[in-house]
């Protein structure tokens, strides 16, 4: 057995991976929303752009708390290396949050009644902060991929798999809280819940993707480690609540909403994902560094 | 950039002593740690923030069902395509003149991912320094002229030290003539500039497969993911980003489009 080292990075650290997944997820979806109908769908992006930027507030704090010395964080930035996740995230990160702060700020603007429509610069800093918000819900995942634990160097979905529960989370805490604060936008609410029934399906597909690739690897250090997700002691976390309560029940009430839309029913479906997102990037990182 | 400089293990010359482990710690300052009970003679079991020689104590049946103690003294291995520099965030881990990789300490702030990124489970977290250590290659000592203080201290000569292009083929000499009196499974680990990692700046001659001393067959360097991985992830992109367009145009509950 080859014996390797592993980070213990703290459970702190799987918060910021799915804060900063649900801002950048929540981030596209706003502006996908503003793309279709900047009018009629008005409250779903200022709740997806108010929300992307308060869920990266405590990112960077996470982040630098953890370091062995905080007061190198800005090392992080002082350097710019291509083939390092963590660099590239770390650029991500700061150039997301300058966009997530931007449209957050003109939306505040807009309903202060200051300035009566930003759709045009929203929409600009829209695209080009959702392509650095899918970069900042991905890139994690793909940081997993290139460390020597046998667990994320044999499964190359990873950053897909982070992708869409940055999506479905996203999408998730939208529809909860137009459901809780906005129970009038019955539209936006079903088109999110919608969102959340696509976004469920491809996460599906990556985790099986990734138990299937890490199989295929025949590695017996990452089989020993996936067997602690899949019949191991987080097995009864994995398939009970990551992967029924947290994906398949949602994934069949989203579906049934679809027919019959309903703003309770989207509201339970929003929380079982987002425990459900949580619990599967949770998992994966807990097993990866046993 | 100046000859690469290397380490080249001869592991049939070890004698377990542990001379080149102690020299390094005296040298490198390296403190004091509780011993650990690992079966074996061996310790500690891993590498650690204050070990960075480390000799292995194995015990391999023989087909006799007598056991053949194979001892080998580990170290960092200099990597030619190094998974902790790649990783590295800051720039703190560098590559030296004569090859070898270092870790700058005031640079470093302690993200650990390079200890995730090593294949050999090399680099280790120090806790009161809040920072990543490794083996430096007797850094300073290289610089005045001198050979890192494990080779240094090595009574057999089963650690050598010397530019990288005259060690190698002494050491394909040494496998020959270890495979001539009779050890058939004699090899090479690292030697090769154009095997895994682009070559090992230290390298081994081992009595038996790698897997027997808890190296990896044939590592990878981890960083030679991220194309693929990405690519994957831009695919979830797309058909995430495509969804919500499509959620957010399709003809309404209510029949509004």
């Amino acid at each position: 057995m080859a014996m390797l080292q592993s980070a213990h990075w703290p459970v702190l650290i799987d918060v910021y991976f799915f804060l900063g997944g649900l801002a950048g997820g929540a981030f596209v979806i706003a502006t996908a929303a503003l793309l279709v109908d900047a009018v009629r769908y008005r409250d779903v992006v200022r709740v997806g752009y108010y929300l992307a930027f308060v869920a990266l507030v405590p990112c960077p704090v996470i982040l630098i708390v953890d370091l062995g010395v905080p007061l190198r964080f800005l090392n992080m930035v002082l350097n710019f290396n291509p083939l390092s996740p963590m660099s590239m995230g770390a650029w991500a990160l700061l150039g997301f949050s300058t966009a997530a702060f931007l449209a957050a700020v003109m939306t505040l603007l807009e309903d202060l009644g200051k300035v009566r429509d930003l759709s045009g610069p929203k929409l600009i800093v829209g695209v080009i902060g959702g392509a650095m918000g899918f970069f900042l819900a991905a890139y994690p995942g793909v940081l997993l991929g290139a460390t020597a634990r046998p667990l994320w160097i044999n499964a190359h979905v990873l950053g897909a798999l982070f992708l869409a529960v940055g999506a479905s989370s996203g999408a998730a805490a939208m529809a909860l809280v137009l459901a809780v604060l906005r129970g009038r936008d019955r539209d936006g609410v079903a088109r999110l819940g919608t969102t959340i029934v696509l976004a469920l399906l491809i996460q599906l597909l990556a985790v099986i993707g990734f138990v299937w690739s890490v199989q295929a690897s025949g590695s017996s250090q990452a089989l020993k480690a996936l067997a602690l997700i899949t019949s191991g002691p987080y097995s009864t976390l994995f398939w009970g609540g990551a992967i029924v309560v947290g994906s398949v029940v949602p994934l069949l009430l989203g579906l049934l909403g679809l027919k019959r839309p309903s703003v309770g029913l989207t509201a339970v479906v929003s929380v079982l994902v987002l425990v459900g997102g949580f619990l599967v990037k949770t998992l994966i990182m807990a097993a990866g560094q046993v | 950039m100046a000859r690469t400089l290397a380490m080249f293990t001869d592991t049939s010359l070890c004698i377990g002593c542990r001379a080149c482990q102690v020299a390094c710690k005296q040298w490198n300052e390296l403190g004091l740690e509780v011993p650990e009970w690992t079966g074996t003679y061996q310790n500690h079991a891993h590498f650690t923030d204050k070990t960075f020689r480390l000799v292995r104590f194995i015990e391999e049946p023989k087909p006799t069902g007598d056991l053949a103690w194979l001892l080998m003294s580990d170290v960092c291995k200099h990597c030619a395509d190094a998974g902790c520099l790649n990783a590295c965030p800051t720039g703190a881990i560098y590559r030296t003149q004569y090859g070898t990789v270092n870790i700058n300490q005031d640079v470093c702030n302690g993200c650990r991912y390079c200890v995730s990124a090593c294949p050999f489970g090399v680099v280790s977290f120090n806790e009161s320094t809040g920072t990543a250590k490794k083996c430096t290659f007797c850094n300073d000592r290289i610089h005045n002229g001198l050979g890192p203080a494990c080779a240094k201290a090595c009574p057999t000569e089963s650690i050598q030290f010397g530019f990288r292009d005259d060690l190698v083929p002494k050491a394909q000499k040494r496998v020959e003539t270890l495979k001539a009196m009779g050890f058939k499974d004699a090899q090479l680990y690292g030697a090769d500039s154009a095997g895994f990692l682009g070559g090992l700046n230290a390298f081994f001659l081992l009595l038996s497969k790698p897997s027997t001393y808890g190296l990896p067959d044939n590592p990878k360097l981890p960083q030679k993911n991220i194309f693929v991985d990405s690519l994957l992830s831009i695919g979830s992109a797309l058909l995430v980003g495509l969804g919500a367009l499509v959620a957010f145009r399709r003809r309404g509950p209510g029949g509004e489009s």
